[in-house]
């Protein structure tokens, strides 16, 4: 699973980043590496399935803000 | 240059670096540290600000210089760049890492890599006020012995654990100066496997004495397993950079193969396994925050339908408290300027030494300075967004519109700025990471109606709108607004196509803003707007007056009538020979000759438009916007209607919008891009404008305004 599918309120556990060079090092520079446990705060506003708001995730104590593009390439396990 | 208490051996200034995360209080504790002793100016090359303050203390002189808030040492955005390139270039003596207490996770990534730096590094525990209020303990001795720096508790805001943390600051000197050498500073260690990769690298770094001096091998050799782009660069310098290379190329492919990942990656997760494993000893409740408060706002601030909704609420709230709020300061600063007019015209004896006073100084710079009040209440209030936290709430909002439109969340702050004054907004855009995003949030920000083109609306509006002056002022902001939005959307779709960039943006919690650090913003803001008004727009009246008085008039015998006279000189003066010559290009606009004058000096500020009218219809007094003088004089010429006139506000709006703003995008984006803007804007405004007199006039709507108006 990956974040963007996550419903808002989950929370998770960090598998990987699929989302190469740059924008993957900045979201492991943020936070987002192997294990780091988080949660899908919100997500922002829907109209269909393309135009849709950024995300709000809690990670490792602080919020951030991310879009779609992001948020798909941040696999994730769900607790239960 | 100090003196040590005996007063005998100078002691050379501390050159200290304050670094740390966004939003961690860097501002509140530099202010603290520094008090009034603070100059602000940038670093080389780039218009990033850069603060020096300094303090003494026991003899000694401190100097703070002030980084940009960053997350990582990597180069990702400009700021990032700017302050690494200042710790690598200038070695400070020492580096003050301003730490969020209540987020010290991520907050200690960033710590870590200063350690590497071969710096020494103390560490600014601030908001501990805060911390503590959410429960949140932090054992700093434990941290400290556990991280290997040493940590001192502050709270910026109200400037407590100053002396502790200076005390700090001299024992880490002072030990540093002993032990001469980066053996002391202890830093993360990435784990056995990996440091058996990094040492060789290091070594073979060191071989090259020289270079290494320069710049510290640990941390060369770990950028360079982060594959990091510039420290390859600078790489280059080394005596023997291809054999360091094939060193790293070789480690970075051991680690991928043997942790089926990045190397950077791993990189990453090694430093916050390490930040974990000092933090569970020494802080608890890490991790795990307590963000009831901030929550319970957000779920309506930030509720998916609601979001957008209360932005525009606010934005709206905004513009009416300025404009209400505004009104009486505007109020007395004209009459005090007309004051200052009518007190020179008694006092100075007629002629041109007078006429340069009155019509050209005061007049021209009067009528900028009385448009401060709203500058300031504007950036008043949205410097109180900004420290509230709301910001990044309304990037959360826009940023689905924004990026429609080729944009970014983050764009929305800049652009709100420009309403104000386009100098911040465009300075402000460079916290926008990609270079694509930050062009086209440059190249929109002049099409934000500026305080300084609100003169010529009103102006226009109040003389020919007389029914509904406001609704056709707010017509011409939402003209601005959607020309803004389609130019970047243009641009996204021609010259800044690419990949979407990525929107990766902390949200903080909310936190009541403070007074003082209120005004800084609000000062540091307002700054640009009156050093344009002292300097740019002190120059252009001079030169409008100057224009518009000589070749000096010596009028005919026969012409009695001083009106005749006055029009008659005004013809014969440059600027009129200026204007007659440039008339045939305004012509498809519907201008005279005076409106093509009136522009042209407008290409200094806008706000010079309304004062250069004011010359060229001899209304006494009449630089004011409110004076009922000039709007009666331009109401009475035939030239004008109703049609023209909004012509004429569009043009305002469109064309590029004054020196002071057009240096400042040459300094943010260059030459290229500033000649880019400048083309566009004149065709833009040229064209649309002709488009819109010539349609509107086929609709008979260019009749004068006694039969316009009425209508
Ligand atoms: N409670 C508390 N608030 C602080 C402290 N230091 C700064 N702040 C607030 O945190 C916000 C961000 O501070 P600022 O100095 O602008 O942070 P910067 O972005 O790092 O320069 C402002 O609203 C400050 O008033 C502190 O020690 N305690």
């Amino acid at each position: 699973m990956v974040v963007s599918d996550a419903r808002a309120g989950s929370e998770f556990r960090v598998l990987r980043v699929t989302l190469g060079k740059e924008v993957g090092k900045r979201l492991a520079d943020m936070g987002f590496t192997e294990g780091a446990e988080g949660q899908v705060v919100r997500s922002g506003f829907r109209l269909g399935g393309a135009f849709r708001g950024p995300f709000q995730v809690r990670i490792r104590g602080y919020d951030i803000l991310l879009r779609r593009s992001e948020a798909a390439g941040i696999e994730i396990e769900v607790g239960s | 240059m100090s003196f040590d208490a005996r007063g005998a051996v100078p002691v050379r200034p501390l050159r200290i670096a304050l670094a740390g995360n966004p939003n961690a209080g860097k501002t509140s504790l530099f202010n603290a540290l520094t008090g009034a002793h603070r100059k602000v100016g940038n670093y080389p090359g780039v218009t990033v600000e850069k603060r020096e303050g300094s303090r003494f203390r026991n003899g000694r002189e401190y100097v703070f210089i002030d980084l940009p808030g960053i997350y990582s040492l990597t180069a990702y955005s400009i700021d990032e760049v700017v302050a690494r390139d200042f710790l690598l270039d200038e070695r400070p003596d020492l580096i003050i890492d301003v730490l969020d207490s209540t987020n010290l996770e991520r907050n200690l990534y960033l710590c870590l890599q200063f350690q590497e730096l071969g710096i020494p590094v103390v560490g600014a525990l601030n908001m501990s006020d805060e911390a503590e209020a959410k429960g949140i303990t932090v054992d700093e001795k434990a941290l400290s012995a556990l991280l290997g720096l040493t940590m001192a508790k502050t709270v910026g805001t109200k400037g407590s654990g100053i002396e502790g943390l200076l005390d700090l600051v001299d024992r880490a000197v002072a030990g540093w100066v002993k032990a001469s050498g980066p053996a002391l500073p202890r830093s993360i260690r990435y784990g056995d496997e990996i440091e058996a990769r990094i040492e060789p690298i290091e070594a073979a770094i060191a071989a090259d004495p020289l270079f290494a001096a320069r710049f510290p091998p640990r941390w060369m050799a770990v950028k360079l397993i982060e594959k990091d782009a510039d420290a390859r660069e600078r790489l280059s310098g080394h005596r023997d950079a291809a054999g360091v290379e094939a060193l790293a190329a070789s480690a970075v492919a051991w680690i991928e193969k043997h942790y089926a990942r990045d190397a950077e990656i791993v990189v990453s997760e090694r430093r916050y396994g390490y930040i974990r494993g000092a933090a569970r000893e020494a802080i608890s409740r890490f991790g795990k925050p307590d963000f009831s408060l901030t929550e319970a706002i957000d779920a309506i601030i930030m509720n998916r339908f609601l979001a957008l909704p209360i932005f525009a609420a606010i934005l709206w709230g905004v513009f009416q408290l300025t404009f209400k709020l505004g009104a009486y300061p505007m109020g007395w600063l004209e009459s005090a300027f007309a004051w200052l007019g009518g007190a020179a015209t008694s006092a100075l004896p007629a002629g041109i030494l007078r006429s340069l006073v009155v019509e050209g100084i005061i007049g021209g710079v009067g009528s900028v300075f009385s448009f401060v009040p709203l500058i300031v209440i504007l950036f008043f209030l949205l410097s109180v967004l900004e420290d509230v936290g709301y910001m990044s709430r309304a990037a959360f909002a826009t940023d689905r519109l924004l990026h429609s439109f080729g944009l970014h969340g983050q764009s929305v702050f800049p652009l709100m700025l420009g309403f104000g004054c386009s100098v911040p907004a465009i300075m402000a855009a460079r916290t926008l990471k990609s270079p694509r995003d930050r062009i086209a949030t440059i190249l929109a920000i002049p099409f934000m109606s500026c305080g300084a083109k609100l003169p010529v609306y009103v102006l226009l509006s109040a003389a020919f709108f007389p029914k509904n002056p406001g609704a056709v002022v707010m017509l011409v902001y939402a003209i601005g607004v959607s020309l803004s939005l389609a130019s970047a959307w243009v641009l996204s779709k021609t010259a800044l196509r690419g990949d979407p960039t990525p929107f990766v943006m902390e949200l903080p919690p909310y936190r009541a803003p403070t007074l003082s650090g209120l005004l800084w913003h609000v000062g540091e803001k307002t700054q640009s707007y009156v050093k344009k008004a002292g300097t740019v727009i002190l120059a252009s009246a001079i030169l409008v007056w100057a224009i518009t008085s000589f070749p000096v008039y010596r009028p005919a015998p026969g012409l009695a009538d001083s009106g005749t006279r006055a029009e008659a000189a005004m013809e014969q003066s440059f600027a009129g020979r200026i204007g007659k010559f440039i008339e045939p290009a305004f012509k498809p606009l519907g201008f005279d000759w005076k409106i093509g004058v009136a522009t042209v000096t407008g290409f200094t500020a806008k706000e010079v438009i309304v004062s250069t009218l004011g010359v060229l219809y001899k209304v006494r007094g009449g630089e004011g916007a409110g004076s009922s003088g000039l709007r009666a004089a331009l109401a009475a010429d035939p030239v004008f209607s109703p049609l023209v006139a909004f012509v004429l506000m569009l043009f305002t709006l469109i064309i590029p919008p004054c020196f002071a703003a057009l240096a400042t995008i040459r300094a943010e984006l260059g030459w290229k891009w500033l000649g880019f803007s400048v083309a566009f804007m004149l065709i833009l405004g040229w064209g649309l404008g002709v488009a819109v007199y010539q349609v509107g006039s086929l609709l008979a709507l260019a009749a004068p305004l006694a039969a316009g108006g009425a209508a």
